[in-house]
């Protein structure tokens, strides 16, 4: 139940939606349209039982935004945030992706007109981490709950000491955006660098920008074959909230 | 400790054709002392490709290495060096090297190697598929006759879109002296491509996930690298802007740095204006277009944006877009290319409507890139195209070309200056075509051997720009006086050498460079005013060493000789000072081998002197004074008369010129007589082998004076 | 006007002086008055006020660590942010009133300075931006004034004009130096 938030803001909120004072988990969910803000607002993330498995978490308050058709395809933020966050030069390990749609955009090497990169018509495509809202798709993959908000900037960011590189993170991120180190066997993914991110401060045209958040995950087509990966002890945590209409006592 | 200093791959690819036969050394142990690079590639010619080697014998080895830097974030590291018996080298082949940049030496890296050694020749079309170590060779006869974009394609549809491919056309597969190599749309290694193509080998496939260890503190690298970026100022290191500023006391229109605000990538879409402050480190991107630079202002309307080598902010090459392409010549609305490339079609023609900076010269310059870095023909810094002029001039072709060829050749398209004539001339030089094709394609050898045309006669003329052995000038005494003289001796190929120039046309007043050349090369008289020489003194010749050794170590370190050294700032607060210590900071940084610059000059000193060996040996001559290090006739003359060292004038004095090669001799600690290097020489850089080997044969004097 | 009153007066001008140099303006002490004044610097008393701050400011300009001075063409004191605008650029501001000085000055500026002679297109471009009937007027002007006969003019083989002063430059280097201009794009 609710641990630290003042009684008075439950209350209104409640009786505003037309709930009672004594709530249960997902009623709590159900009284507003933007739940998830609200709940960011009130920092209830924690709020929910001694140690449940991580579901929702609190929207990032920064973004990178990355505009292709400034982007002169130089390879320098992947080049910054590999050496600056793993001491190597190394684009493969890089948390923001331009080699993949560099030589010949996002559809790759089909020949004809439509083509983007460098043999195309010259648009690189960056792939840049969403920081996706509620449900995020590699944290709620992720089965040892190691994928967290940096306590800063809310960025979604591995905890490598609870990673066990099982790769169903990588799995479940609609636009290939995890990273995996190899050598460490690890995932690792954009965690905006503690709000200077390297790659928007190594871009030479400007290409990036570091901006508040905004729900960006119904722009730009998933590059990646989605499928659904939750773990069983998550699936329960879901269908705590995801229950059939029918069953939903409160009204909208 | 790791076994591997930071910074490298670790590891040397040997791939023998003959055989089908990989090996692999590692690149420190075995070629450390010559740091990577040209340096690699001049110790494997030594070592291993006998003297008098042709460049299409099996026995030529070809060697693609990239340097330590490549693959990392220093600025200007995508370089990659391909060093062989170089075919059009004339009268006879001796080393030389091509140049690429692109994504080829990073990719390289990535995938596990520093270089790549390939020996022999296949039986059949391959190609080599490197992927993070794994090596193979694959069939490319489907792959063998088609052009590099084709070829690149096709490639990438094996390999996956983030593959590179470095790929020759159908110039290299017909061994034509002017073939290039080709990575990365625009970036081509002019003159080694027919070697490629000599064995069979069609293209090489790069791809990796691995990445480089950096030695050193990474705050420290961060710090430097920031650095680097700050005292950057626009494409070959020009370091004032070509419109007065604000934020500028200098200005210099002939800079290349034409990014004013205010000016737009046009064909970008949107356009993109160019705003804000011209130092912002986040704006380095837009303060060079070259087309701009070469073509005028209506280029900007056709730009998409820059582009160029991996790591590399400056974005030497611009992505033009220009419709008329495709409805009047049906080609790609989109070419790329940076200075000599976007000059490539222009060239041929000795006027064009509009002027050189008209839309007929855009579409020539479009038509030229495209065709040319596709069939990968190799211009040879522009003298493909003075050849065919001086040539159509003096009525040669027609007294040569058979009537039947003459007669298929649109020559009044040339005289009216319509592009068009293009799309038959350069196909005809890719493929051999004919006799046309065929001598064109042999470089000035071409006509002095094919059609017994005299070399003096072109050493004569200004307006070829020839200057020895098959090739021309590269910034020699219009750009630089006795300095620009000297290192253009020194090379078997033109020099491509941009230290000293990048230096004297980075546009600050001459007392400002007069200054920063005293604290650099020990007196303000190392530096004149450009065509206002004056005689030669010992300061001369120091520049002129420490020129040729910072090209050397550029190439051996993978870092743009087009862009460095970076002597020179755009910051006022440093005195518009650079650093001289640049290199020798990184390498220390990314190898965690502490090497200062004196050490690393050292180095740098140290492969030069085997290029010269290498020379020696294969000319079979101590004589490089009298025999290779010459200088043409047009030098020491003047159209209008003039007397050298008198205002206005490029003109060289014979006197002067023996006094500048015998200070650069003096300097160098080489025999003044021959210019050939001493025992000492060689032993003082631990070439002491080397020496011996030269010396068994006469070919090093003992001591010099 | 205590010490006080006259360090803020004085932070204030400066900052009225970067304003305008951020807006590529050279100002004069009224017009630093001026802005002074209507930014409410003088309150109720403002005539008196101002007077002393009219007495004060050429003194407190001049000694400002942040601000540069330089004499205008038209004989007045002007003052900029030499960390926002150059002395060169302020020079060129300085001028623009006078196609002529402009143009002049700047032609011998640069036969001087580098050396070299200037393409008449640079006057057309920012910050000069002059048509170019401005620029042909100019230049006869120039050429019928004993004051500019150093003034001159030279045309390359493809006709480009450049503009230099025989003051600092020889007419023969001139021609070289413009004709080695030109061709650059030829000198890749």
């Amino acid at each position: 139940m609710v641990k630290e938030q003042p009684p008075t803001l439950i209350a209104l909120a409640a009786s505003a939606a037309g709930l009672d004072a004594s709530l249960s988990r997902r009623g709590f969910l159900l009284f507003s349209a933007c739940a998830v803000s609200s709940l960011a607002a009130l920092g209830l993330c924690e709020a929910f039982g001694a140690s449940p498995p991580v579901v929702i978490l609190d929207n990032a308050t920064g973004l990178i935004l990355a505009d292709p058709s400034r982007c002169v395809g130089c390879q320098r933020c992947e080049l910054a945030c590999s050496e600056f966050n793993d001491n190597r030069s190394q684009p493969s390990l890089a948390r923001i992706k331009i080699a993949r749609a560099l030589n010949y955009g996002l559809d790759g090497p089909t020949g004809g007109s439509r083509m983007q990169g460098l043999w195309g018509d010259g648009l690189v495509v960056q792939g840049v981490c969403r920081q996706c809202p509620h449900p995020v798709p590699c944290a709620t993959a992720c089965p040892e709950n190691a994928i967290v908000p940096d306590p800063k900037t809310g960025a979604r960011m591995v905890d490598a000491k609870r990673c066990v590189g099982c790769r169903l993170c990588q799995r479940a991120c609609p636009w290939g955006m995890m990273t995996f180190d190899e050598d460490r066997q690890k995932a690792s993914k954009c965690f905006l660098c503690n709000g200077k991110p390297k790659c928007v401060e190594a871009c030479p045209a400007g290409a990036l920008r570091f901006v508040p958040w905004r729900d960006i995950t119904r722009e730009g087509r998933p590059t990646v074959a989605p499928l659904s990966v939750i773990p069983a002890a998550k699936a329960k945590a879901c269908a705590d909230c995801h229950t059939p209409a029918a069953k939903k006592g409160a009204r909208r | 400790m790791p076994a591997t200093p930071g910074g490298f791959a670790g590891k040397v690819l040997r791939v023998d054709l003959s055989t089908g036969k990989f090996s692999t050394q590692d690149t420190f142990e075995r070629y450390g002392e010559f740091l990577g690079g040209t340096g690699l590639g001049y110790q494997v010619l030594w070592e291993e490709v006998p003297a008098g080697a042709g460049p299409f014998d099996v026995a030529n080895k070809l060697v693609f290495a990239t340097g330590v830097l490549a693959g990392t974030s220093v600025p200007c590291s995508g370089r990659t060096a391909i060093t062989t018996i170089f075919p059009s080298c004339w009268p006879k082949a001796l080393v030389g090297s091509g140049h690429m940049g692109g994504q080829f030496a990073a990719k390289l890296k990535y995938a596990g190697y520093d270089a790549i050694i390939v020996e022999g020749r296949a039986e059949r079309p391959v190609w080599l598929f490197i992927r993070d170590g794994h090596v193979e060779l694959r069939d490319a006869s489907r792959l063998w006759g088609g052009g590099i974009r084709r070829t690149t394609l096709e490639i990438s549809q094996e390999m996956g879109a983030d593959c590179c491919v470095a790929a020759i056309g159908q110039a290299g597969e017909k061994l034509a002296p002017m073939a290039t190599v080709v990575n990365s749309m625009s970036h081509s290694a002019g003159g080694v491509g027919g070697v490629m193509g000599a064995k069979k080998l069609k293209a090489i496939g790069v791809q990796g996930s691995g990445g480089l260890r950096i030695a050193g503190d990474r705050e420290h690298w961060e710090r430097l690298v920031k650095f680097h970026l700050s005292i950057l100022g626009a494409n070959n290191q020009h370091v004032v802007p070509a419109f007065p500023s604000p934020e500028s006391e200098y200005y210099n229109p002939g800079s290349r740095w034409v990014g004013e605000p205010g000016k737009r990538w046009g064909a970008a879409q949107p356009p993109v204006e160019i705003t804000g402050s011209i130092h912002d480190m986040s704006r380095i991107s837009y303060r060079t277009n070259s087309a701009a630079y070469f073509l005028g202002e209506q280029a900007w309307k056709h730009t998409v944006r820059g582009n160029g080598c991996t790591s590399c902010p400056i974005r030497c090459h611009t992505t033009l877009k220009v419709p008329a392409m495709a409805t009047k010549y049906g080609l790609n609305e989109i070419a790329q290319g940076t200075c000599i490339a976007l000059n490539f079609g222009r060239f041929f023609f000795p006027a064009l409507p509009g002027g050189p900076k008209g839309q007929a010269a855009l579409e020539a310059c479009m038509i030229g890139m495209n065709m040319a870095d596709d069939m990968g023909i190799w211009s040879n810094y522009g003298q493909i195209q003075r050849d065919f002029i001086k040539l159509a001039n003096e009525g040669v072709f027609q007294a040569k070309l058979g009537s039947a060829e003459y007669a298929s050749v649109p020559w009044d398209k040339w005289r009216a200056g319509d592009p068009a004539f293009l799309l038959d001339l350069i196909p005809r030089i890719g493929e051999r075509r004919g006799e046309l094709g065929n001598v064109l394609s042999q470089g000035s050898a071409g006509p002095f051997d094919h059609w017994g045309i005299p070399e003096s006669s072109w050493e004569a003329d200004h307006a070829t720009t020839y200057w020895k052995m098959g090739h021309p000038k590269h910034h020699a005494n219009e750009d630089d006086g006795q300095c620009g003289v000297i290192i253009n001796t020194q090379y078997n190929r033109d020099a491509q050498c941009h230290s000293h120039t990048n230096f004297v046309r980075n546009g600050l007043p001459l007392h400002e460079q007069k200054r920063l050349a005293g604290e650099l090369w020990g007196s303000p008289d190392s530096v004149d005013a450009p065509g206002h020489y004056t005689r030669m003194n010992p300061y001369k010749a120091q520049r002129a060493k420490w020129a040729i050794i910072r090209k050397e170590l550029h190439d051996c370190l993978g870092l743009c000789n087009w862009m460095g050294p970076w002597v020179a700032s755009p910051l006022k607060e440093r005195g518009y000072r650079g650093d001289n210590s640049l290199e020798s900071r990184f390498y220390s940084l990314a190898t965690g081998r502490q090497l200062d610059r004196e050490m690393l000059d050292l180095a740098g000193e140290r492969v030069f002197t085997l290029h010269r060996a290498l020379t020696i040996r294969d000319m079979a001559t101590v004589d490089m004074r009298g025999a290779h290090d010459r200088v043409p006739r047009w030098v020491y003359e003047d159209p209008q008369g003039a007397q050298p060292f008198s205002q206005g004038t490029i003109r060289m004095d014979r006197e002067d010129i023996g006094l500048a090669m015998d200070m650069f001799y003096e300097i160098m600690r080489w025999d003044k007589a021959t210019g050939a290097p001493t025992r000492a020489a060689y032993a003082r850089l631990n070439l002491d082998a080397v020496g011996k080997a030269l010396a068994d044969k006469g070919l090093a004097p003992e001591s010099g004076k | 006007m205590n010490p006080g009153d006259t360090a803020r007066l004085a932070d204030a001008a400066g900052a009225a002086v970067r304003a305008a140099s951020g807006e590529l303006r050279l100002v004069d002490c009224e017009a630093v008055l001026e802005a002074l004044a209507s930014g409410g610097q003088f309150g109720e008393s403002e005539p008196a006020a101002r007077e002393a701050a009219r007495a004060l400011l050429p003194g407190l300009l001049a000694a400002h660590p942040a601000l540069a001075a330089l004499e205008s063409r038209t004989g007045r004191t002007l003052y900029y942010a030499p960390d926002l605008l150059s002395r060169t650029y302020a020079r060129i501001l300085d001028r623009k009133g006078s196609p002529l000085l402009l143009m002049a000055e700047e032609i011998r500026l640069n036969s001087r300075d580098y050396p070299r002679p200037v393409p008449v297109e640079l006057f057309q471009a920012p910050p000069f931006g002059l048509a170019s009937e401005d620029i042909a007027r100019a230049l006869a002007a120039m050429a019928a004034d004993p004051e500019y006969r150093d003034i001159s003019s030279a045309t390359t083989a493809t006709g480009a004009v450049y503009l230099f002063s025989t003051r600092h430059l020889e007419r023969g280097y001139a021609v070289f130096l413009a004709q080695r201009a030109e061709s650059a794009d030829m000198n890749p």
